[in-house]
């Protein structure tokens, strides 16, 4: 017999969890329901990589939202490994779960994430050793298995050895989080840079450099070829340089791919991610998706693609809770990436187009100076993306700017030398800007204007 | 809400917002001990720019729909649905600086003080709850360039 429920949520992280609390909000009486197939509540994960390296807590971890959070908002919970979810008929509108439970639902929504993408690497499948860096478990696996690595690599009197497969955020904050717990880590890329999605190669031989003398030893365009060793255990890997490198635990983090087998299998049209319209409904009646399923409008270069970051997860899990609450009032234009990773004192913010295609009528202005590297690319007088390896300063007036598309000769010319700030705009632009709420009846002067 | 709006035409650079802010937010609660002597260095959450020519103060603008909100990956930075004020649980924040990278107006400060790392924004002088208190940078500016005042609903 199947749970019956006005709302099913399927995944409990960004987008799943913005959406529940949107609708409760605008529909105090309709049956919510969760599932999720983690045993916990809501979780920033990219939180992993600091509980490793105590900058929080388990208990922090978990409170994203506060411990009331569930039953505050009357959202009926199951959040258990058996809570998968396996099938979806979205003509007789019900989901089931790995664990035989079926639940039927007047509106569902797909908020399943990512997950990693396993390259076919020869030796890879089937090892104990070999670990994704994705989820809370996933964490908690690498961190005790290089604890023990450790261990065991001194008992034996040799040092430990980490190798991740992959350079992007994930594999670099996996590198940076276990390097307290191993001797040595190497991290390997397919692609000629580290952080191939978010940096170009300037700046990423400025970061890799930084990295290394922190003792991340990082070598793009060198990837593994095989992985070798007995049973179920992974001892080394022959790279595609032809050497071979020791191995005690491996890090796989080539990258990761909407976790959208459930909709499509039941029919839901997919580019490469679930394809949505502007209130999040996929192709078929009924059934909502939001966050690193979709496939996202990218509104500054026109691309279609997965946008797997938490801030837009949180944008179209509301969107999607407004149009299953009936009430659609906001629509989704699309977004553009906009990243902010640190490794030890190192910080990195990029923002939109870093890498631009030739003869598209591009610019690009890269300043460094110190173990700083910045980098701003316009087009059409209006700024379409940037990278600021360690100069965060104000970074968010610049994102601003994307997003709004101000135009570069209302701003002072020297905006991109240093920190912007507010007053490098105009002054009715800067107190448009400023006083948002402002008093009707206030002039500029912040006295009373006489009726 | 009532909020801080900065009145640029009576700013004259004189900081003495961001003196009394420090002092608010530091243990001894007096600005000589805070800047000078206390170990767990107060961040200001107001910072003046410009010069003597032109100059305004900045601080969180407690948006309508917060873009730092909105991007938190721990949950820190929170908006009370009752006061309408953006907090910053200290607590939960792993310095990640998403907000920094978010933030419109470069009104959160991501800071490393004593080798911890953390966003460090306006909270209206609170207690800590989520409930205003008595904004200090107001109370502070010799001139009037900061108002504490009823702002329209919908913004």
């Amino acid at each position: 017999m199947a749970k019956a429920t006005d709302f099913l949520i399927i995944g409990n992280s960004a987008a799943g969890i913005t959406a529940a609390e949107t609708i409760r909000m605008l529909n105090a009486d309709a049956s919510i329901t969760m599932i999720a197939n983690e045993p916990y509540p809501a979780y920033g994960t990219p939180l992993i990589s600091y509980l490793i390296e105590g900058k929080t807590t388990e208990e922090k971890v978990f409170s994203y939202k506060d411990a009331e959070f569930y039953t505050r908002n009357n959202i009926c919970t199951c959040f258990d490994y058996g809570y998968e979810a396996v099938k979806l008929d979205a003509q007789a509108q019900t989901v089931t779960c790995a664990n035989g439970e079926v639940f039927s639902y007047g509106d569902v929504l797909v908020a399943t994430g990512s997950v990693p993408f396993v390259p076919p690497t020869k030796g890879i499948e089937n090892r104990a050793n070999v670990v994704p860096f994705i989820t809370y478990d996933q964490a908690k696996q690498a961190w005790d298995m290089a604890v023990a690595a450790t261990e065991k690599a001194h008992a034996e009197g040799r040092e430990s050895n980490l190798v991740v497969i992959g350079a992007g955020l994930i594999g670099l904050k996996a590198a940076e989080s276990l390097s307290h717990h191993v001797d040595n880590v190497r991290v390997l890329e397919l692609a000629p840079r580290i952080l191939p999605a978010v940096l170009d190669d300037e700046g990423a031989a400025v970061l890799q450099a930084q990295l290394q003398e922190l003792g991340i030893v990082c070598t793009p365009g060198i990837t593994a070829d095989e992985l070798c060793g007995e049973g179920d255990t992974v001892t080394s890997l022959k790279l595609t340089d032809g050497t071979e490198i020791p191995a005690d635990l491996v890090i796989a983090a080539v990258g990761v791919r909407p976790n959208s087998g459930l909709a499509v299998e039941a029919g839901a049209e997919q580019g490469r991610g679930l394809i949505c319209d502007e209130h999040m409904l996929t192709s078929l009646p009924h059934v909502y998706a939001a966050g690193d399923v979709t496939q996202v409008h990218n509104t500054l270069d026109g691309s279609d693609r997965p946008l797997a970051l938490w801030p837009n997860a949180i944008r179209q899990g509301r969107i999607a809770g407004m149009a299953m609450a009936g009430k659609p009032f906001v629509t989704f234009p699309g977004n553009f990436a906009v990243n902010a990773v640190d490794f030890f004192h190192i910080s990195l913010l990029t923002a939109g187009v870093i890498n631009p295609p030739e003869g598209e009528g591009y610019e690009v202005d890269i300043l460094t100076e110190g173990d700083t590297y910045a980098k701003f690319v316009t087009k059409d007088g209006v700024l379409m993306g940037y990278i600021l390896l360690n100069r965060p300063e104000g970074a968010g007036i610049y994102t601003a700017m994307i997003e709004q598309k101000v135009p570069l000769t209302s701003v002072s010319p020297d905006v991109f030398e240093s920190a912007p700030e507010n007053l490098s705009f105009g002054e009715d632009a800067r107190w448009a800007r400023l006083h948002k709420g402002y008093p009707f009846d206030m002039d500029r002067y912040g006295r009373k204007e006489r009726a | 809400m009532k909020r801080i709006y900065a009145i640029e035409k009576w700013c004259i650079d004189c900081k003495r917002c961001e003196v009394a802010c420090k002092a608010f937010h530091s243990k001894s609660k007096d600005p000589v001990r805070a800047y000078k002597y206390e170990d767990n260095v107060p961040q200001p959450r107001i910072h003046v720019e410009g010069d003597l020519d032109l100059s305004v103060a900045i601080n969180c603008r407690h948006c309508e729909k917060p873009l730092c909100v909105e991007g938190c990956i721990s949950g820190a930075l929170k908006k009370d649905p009752e006061t309408g004020m953006v907090y910053c649980d200290q607590n939960l924040c792993v310095g990640c600086r998403t907000c920094v990278s978010m933030c419109p107006f470069g009104a959160v400060q991501v800071v490393e003080v004593n080798g911890i790392t953390k966003a460090y924004k306006c909270d209206l002088c609170s207690d800590g709850t989520g409930e205003p208190g008595c904004p200090s940078c107001v109370a502070a500016c010799p001139n009037g360039a900061l108002v504490y005042v009823e702002s329209e609903e919908g913004f």
